[in-house]
């Protein structure tokens, strides 16, 4: 795409840019009028008018007649001619909701923030309500959408749709979610576990992208694991593989919430790095920790660093299993960089077979954040069944990127 | 109930209260609105207040802002002992409230309304260019979604609105905020947006003051909850360690965690 860009400074490659100023303005507000597409770009109105006309034409946005404060208006969406997937993941302490077109590009998106411990019936109630006010303002129906992927923090039977495990996402257990989320929305539902979407995310646009063995490791308030066996993502029977998060690192440990002993996350989860900060630095959340060990503050370093040694004896075990050529770190705890990696790569240099570890790479995800919900809409736009090829438009706009995706897994 | 819960002490050890009330008490004619209601708010953290109606909740906040200045009791400011006799004192310590009703002014734009009462002069004129860049960065740091600070604020959602209040108490620099009801009457995108807001302003460093009745948001974004009953405190917790039943079993009395006082 790079290779057919204008040579800079021409009049044309500013047009190019223009294009790409306003397509990025109705990605980030959902939609808007021309005069406030005017506004939030700083270009002209009767640029913005050209522009438009042009997009339109080329199928890659669509106006509707509307008004604004008394006067006719343009309101300008993105077009969908393919329809439209929505992906939803529930962390422990957030819920992102995001509405993509059939390319995987997302059109608009919404984060809350939930407390601890939160309940199904609300999470899903608001989930539905954020996706009806989301297409709403990109001027959808709930008809429009394709499919909905729900990714979960907790070990998922994919074929009932609910969490296989009692205890870990508790005000999850027995609630079949797919269920009551399609009572809602009205539309196809899926569920699956928030690791697995992002190895699915890092597998289709990021750092495991080309890889044919890989495991995407999450490391947030829990840990968990996304396992990418021949360029598939590896769901096991049930649908539960990859609970690093649950593998015994201490025998004698103590009571995990899944009910077993010494857990990786009984030594590694946040919430057991916080507890261990908070004679010494108080009521810290993970980011404020984050934040810290990123300044230089030493005890969130050293906590971070034991955290990285345990995870590191998890992902030699799993690399002797295994042998992936790519780790790729993700989730919160990625934004700490080498202070988690390096720690984490000794270990892995250490316990794991010594071909097995040479051969292989530790790197943090490039999607950050996004990898979950990148794949929960990789996954809706699978199930789904469009291929994003003929997403493709027909004029190019460098923000448009769209990969070609393998089969359905 | 465990001591802990009681007392359980400053989010973050060593840190001194930039907002201290201690033993505030306030009333109005017969009625006991507050009585020796003691409440502590520390630089970076949100310290929600929860009641049921009629406990106090508004009182203290009023009592914050200097709309009713408190009948007994001291309030400290970082370190000073303070009196806030008027709503200007309060601003000019450094708090900054928030209202349910935001008092903005619909028919004029987001610049105008930000700089209502404070307009930015250049020589005789206003500084119309400055004050625009300012309402740009301020609203950036807020990621507020906005379209264009001259849109008026008739055109704006509910949770628009509250961005544009919180940014204008924000000009003044304080160091409380206060927020009163900040998600009543919005829908759950706005509210979304608002509750992030909430995440931002305690990450850039201000003390946040959370007034709410719904329960969710309070747990999602608080750090500390104070909880009061007939005037009373009746417990504080950190959000971290307790659970939604702990907190209306406090609200409505069916836990009694009134501080003890032998005096």
């Amino acid at each position: 795409m790079n290779a057919k860009q204008a040579t800079p400074g021409s009049q044309s490659s500013l047009r190019e840019s223009n294009r790409a100023r306003i397509v990025e303005a109705i990605k980030h507000y959902g939609g808007l009028t021309q005069v406030e597409l005017a506004g939030a770009t700083g270009l002209s109105a009767a640029t913005v008018s050209n522009i438009v006309k042009e997009l339109a034409v080329a199928g890659i946005v669509h106006t509707t007649p509307s008004t604004r404060s008394g006067r006719r208006a343009q309101h300008v969406t993105l077009a969908r001619t393919l329809g439209l997937v929505v992906g939803v993941q529930f962390a422990l302490r957030h819920m992102r909701v995001a509405l993509a077109d059939a390319s995987g590009t997302i059109i608009t998106e919404h984060q809350l923030p939930l407390g601890n411990d939160h309940r199904a019936d609300a999470g899903l109630d608001r989930a539905a309500l954020l996706i009806a006010d989301m297409l709403e303002s990109v001027d959808a129906m709930s008809t429009d959408v394709l499919a909905v992927t729900i990714g979960l923090p907790a070990p998922i039977d994919v074929r009932r749709a609910t969490v296989s495990t009692p205890g870990i996402l508790r005000g999850w257990d027995n609630v079949p979610v797919a269920e009551v989320m399609r009572k809602r929305v009205g539309r196809p539902v899926y569920v699956e576990n928030d690791s697995n979407l992002g190895a699915l995310g890092e597998l289709r646009y990021g750092a495991a992208q080309g890889c044919q063995q890989a495991v995407y490791i999450r490391v947030s308030q829990r840990i968990g694991a996304g396992i990418i066996i021949d360029g598939h993502v590896y769901t096991g029977a049930q649908g539960t593989a990859g609970e690093i998060g649950h593998m015994t690192i201490d025998e004698d440990g103590p009571i995990c919430r899944c009910g077993n002993r010494g857990c990786l996350e009984t030594q590694a989860g946040a919430h057991v790095l916080l507890e261990s900060l908070r004679g010494s630095h108080g009521v810290l959340t993970m980011r404020d920790m984050i934040n810290l060990a990123l300044e230089g503050d030493l005890g969130c370093r050293r906590v971070i660093a034991d955290a990285g040694h345990h995870i590191g004896i998890a992902v030699a075990n799993l690399c002797n299993l295994l042998n992936p050529s790519r780790i790729v770190v993700g989730g919160d705890f990625a934004r700490a960089g080498d202070l988690l990696l390096d720690p984490l790569r000794d270990t892995v240099e250490r316990s794991a077979l010594a071909g097995v570890a040479e051969s292989m790479e530790v790197v943090t995800g490039t999607l950050g954040d996004d990898a979950e919900i990148r794949g929960a809409i990789a996954l809706a736009i699978d199930k789904a069944g469009i291929h994003a090829d003929v997403g493709a438009t027909a004029l190019e706009v460098p923000t448009f990127s769209y990969e070609t995706t393998k089969e359905d897994r | 109930m465990t001591e802990s819960h009681e007392n359980p002490g400053p989010v973050k050890p060593g840190t001194r209260p930039v907002l201290s009330l201690q033993k505030i008490s306030k009333r109005f004619g017969a009625v006991h609105a507050l009585t020796d209601v003691d409440l502590d708010v520390h630089v970076g953290e949100v310290v929600a207040i929860v009641g049921d109606n009629g406990a106090g909740k508004s009182t203290v906040v009023k009592v914050m802002a200097g709309v009713h200045p408190q009948d007994g009791g001291t309030i400290v400011f970082e370190g000073r002992p303070v009196t806030i006799p008027s709503p200007g004192a309060s601003q000019d310590l450094g708090i900054a409230t928030v209202y349910q009703d935001l008092a903005l002014c619909d028919n004029l734009d987001i610049v105008s309304n930000l700089f209502l009462g404070r307009e930015a002069l250049h020589g005789p004129f206003l500084a119309d260019g400055y004050m625009e860049q300012e309402a740009i960065r301020l609203l950036r740091t807020l990621s507020a979604r906005l379209p264009s600070v001259r849109t008026p604020v008739s055109q704006l959602s509910g949770g628009q609105r509250q961005a544009v209040a919180v940014a204008r108490s924000l000009l003044g620099k304080p160091k409380v905020v206060i927020l009163d009801e900040p998600t009543a009457a919005l829908g759950v995108s706005q509210a979304a947006e608002v509750l992030n807001l909430i995440g931002r302003l305690r990450d850039s460093g201000h003390a946040v003051v959370l007034i709410s009745h719904n329960m969710a948001d309070i747990q999602a974004v608080s750090d500390r909850i104070v909880v009061l009953r007939l005037g009373r405190n009746n417990g504080t917790f950190h959000t971290a360690d307790v659970s939604y039943e702990e907190i209306i079993a406090a609200i409505t009395g069916a836990t009694d965690l009134a501080p003890r006082r032998s005096s």
